[in-house]
């Protein structure tokens, strides 16, 4: 069976500067994978690549096999790739419940015509619409906040949110970009138990982490990227003992984590 | 709106022309293409895009009519969805190249666009230069033209009643309800990662609004008999946006609430020529200030002030 995700030779650069340079790596079904590295070693530009935010210079991306080099975002999230932001990123004037409805678009079938007469089916798929929505929720454990405007939520929440968004789509792959990033321990621990455990039952993940506590306790595998360059690839718990990755790290507090 | 309000308002549009005087329905038409004009905009607002040049899609409906009737002798009912059609054209075009900018390099490419057309059709004399075009022909029905108020205003109600339904339901599509998502950058790209198509939809929603703006815009001149640069120029742009936000840009009937009021008001106005301009002006200036949701927010705001005691 293909991998679910193929990165082949990717290349990304910027003007004279080489952003990611031949970066290969697979990720299996199932799998929860961290990308490693220190700022601006490439990872949200790998990320980015593999969305379809920004193609890549040179390379490819398979998707179960299939080519998906230099679709757009929209393209690849109808294919099912899902992913979060660095930064929390929400429709912010939405409730919850209507944001994780928004995630399900692919999905929804209010044709133009349905929705326009009114038709039975359209009052249908509403409420279809709106119970998988509430399914996501119950599944992160945010289904209270149902009714609250995205831009009012505290962080924890919003970031739960981000990946319900994602997760609607019911992808194949979900990239999250840090998603313990600015959390306390209590809120990066619960978020990554459900990363680990509901949200990993359902998709592949891969995830940027700088954390090494999460990525060595939570992730199966670690891809580490040093200035655009895959410096390891292999069992996130022998990451912290590899001494290139010790050498890329050194004297970054993190890695204490 | 529930199904028996809507049916109310219906039913008192197609009794009006029987009760009214002819000075009323005249009110009453302007009413409905303003209120139309006012509905297409907010549909394009409601997105996170403000339109400044609207009423150059007016322009382009009311003078593709005027000149296929006109210059070229084609019936002024196939006008009626040819200007709609041209309105539609340049809409596509415009929204593909200008929904990319944002907040006031969009509101300012589209009023460019707006002074554009004007300024086009004031330059040619085939297009009637400053002057415009006198001599518009109506539609007959029947081998009668629709001379009077009372024929007129049908044709004129069912492009307001369509229009407006269209614009009403398609905020219920997944198409309609996925604007929602496209007002800032960022939640544009959120919106992109979850499968919307955004540019695509952005399109395509500015195309709907036009084409209604531009279909309404032939019965426009139809009913004013000329055409003429003035007429839908930047004021009728600026007016349509402040009717808007008079009304209340929260829901879909505020800005038509805003639209039916202003018009009605304005019209009465209309005899003392600049006064219409310094009122419209005075009333969006105390609607901002002291009630910023506009019209449509006023009961909200009487409740939460005269509240119920519990």
């Amino acid at each position: 069976m293909n991998p679910v995700l193929e990165v082949r030779g990717v290349s990304k650069r910027f003007g004279g500067l080489a952003a990611l340079s031949e970066v290969s790596f697979e990720v299996a079904r199932g799998e929860l994978l961290a990308l490693v590295g220190p700022n601006g070693a490439g990872k949200s530009t790998l990320f980015n690549t593999i969305a379809g935010v920004a193609p890549p210079t040179a390379g490819r991306i398979l998707l179960e096999g299939t080519d998906v080099t230099g679709k757009s975002s929209h393209a690849l999230a109808r294919l099912g790739v899902a992913r979060t932001f660095q930064l929390v990123t929400l429709f912010r004037e939405l409730t919850v419940l209507e944001n994780v409805v928004q995630g399900l678009h692919r999905h929804t079938r209010l044709a133009v015509l349905d929705g326009l007469l009114g038709l039975p089916r359209y009052r249908e798929d509403t409420r279809r619409l709106a119970e998988r929505a509430e399914g996501v929720l119950a599944l992160l454990g945010i289904a209270a906040h149902r009714h609250e405007r995205a831009d009012a939520l505290p962080l924890g929440i919003a970031k739960l949110l981000t990946v319900a968004i994602a997760l609607a789509t019911e992808p194949r792959l979900l990239l999250l970009d840090e998603p313990a990033a600015g959390l306390s321990h209590d809120e990066a621990t619960r978020m990554m138990d459900l990363v680990a455990g509901e949200v990993r039952k359902r998709c592949t993940v891969v995830l940027v982490e700088h954390n090494m506590r999460i990525v060595g306790n939570y992730c199966d595998r670690a891809v580490v990227l040093q200035f655009g360059r895959k410096i390891y690839d292999g069992a996130a718990a022998g990451l912290v003992h590899d001494p290139a990755v010790v050498d890329a790290y050194l004297g970054v507090a993190e890695m204490d984590g | 709106m529930t199904v028996a309000r809507v049916a109310a308002l219906l039913l008192a549009l197609i009794v009006l022309p029987f009760v009214a005087t002819p000075y009323a329905l005249h009110v009453a038409i302007v009413v409905l293409f303003n209120v139309t004009y006012t509905a297409a905009l907010y549909a394009v607002l409601r997105m996170g895009y403000l339109s400044l040049g609207h009423a150059g899609f007016i322009a382009l409906g009311a003078y593709t009519c005027v000149i296929l009737s006109v210059r070229l002798g084609v019936s002024p009912w196939l006008g009626i969805p040819a200007g709609g059609l041209v309105a539609g054209l340049f809409a596509w075009g415009l929204g593909a190249l200008t929904l990319r900018l944002r907040g006031i390099y969009f509101a300012l490419a589209i009023f460019a666009f707006g002074e554009i057309v004007t300024a086009f059709f004031r330059a040619f004399d085939w297009f009637g230069g400053p002057a415009g075009i006198p001599g518009v022909p109506r539609p007959a029905f029947l081998g009668t033209p629709l001379a009077s108020h009372f024929a007129f205003y049908w044709p004129v109600l069912v492009v307001a009643v369509l229009g407006i339904a269209i614009l009403y339901r398609l905020q219920y599509t997944r198409f309609g309800a996925a604007l929602l998502t496209l007002k800032t950058a960022e939640s544009e790209r959120l919106a992109e990662s979850v499968g919307i198509p955004a540019a695509r939809y952005k399109t395509a929603n500015f195309v709907v609004s036009c084409v209604i703006t531009g279909t309404m815009g032939t019965l426009h001149a139809q009913y004013l008999l000329f055409v003429n640069p003035q007429v839908f120029g930047s004021t009728m742009s600026t007016d349509l946006l402040i009717y808007a936000m008079v009304g209340g840009l929260a829901g879909f009937w505020g800005p038509i609430l805003g639209a039916g009021l202003l018009t009605a008001l304005g019209e009465q106005l209309f005899s003392v020529g600049y006064w219409k301009t310094l009122v419209y002006a005075a009333i969006l200036m105390v609607v901002i200030m002291v009630l910023p949701g506009g019209l449509a927010d006023l009961p909200r705001r009487l409740r939460a002030h005269f509240g119920a005691p519990r």
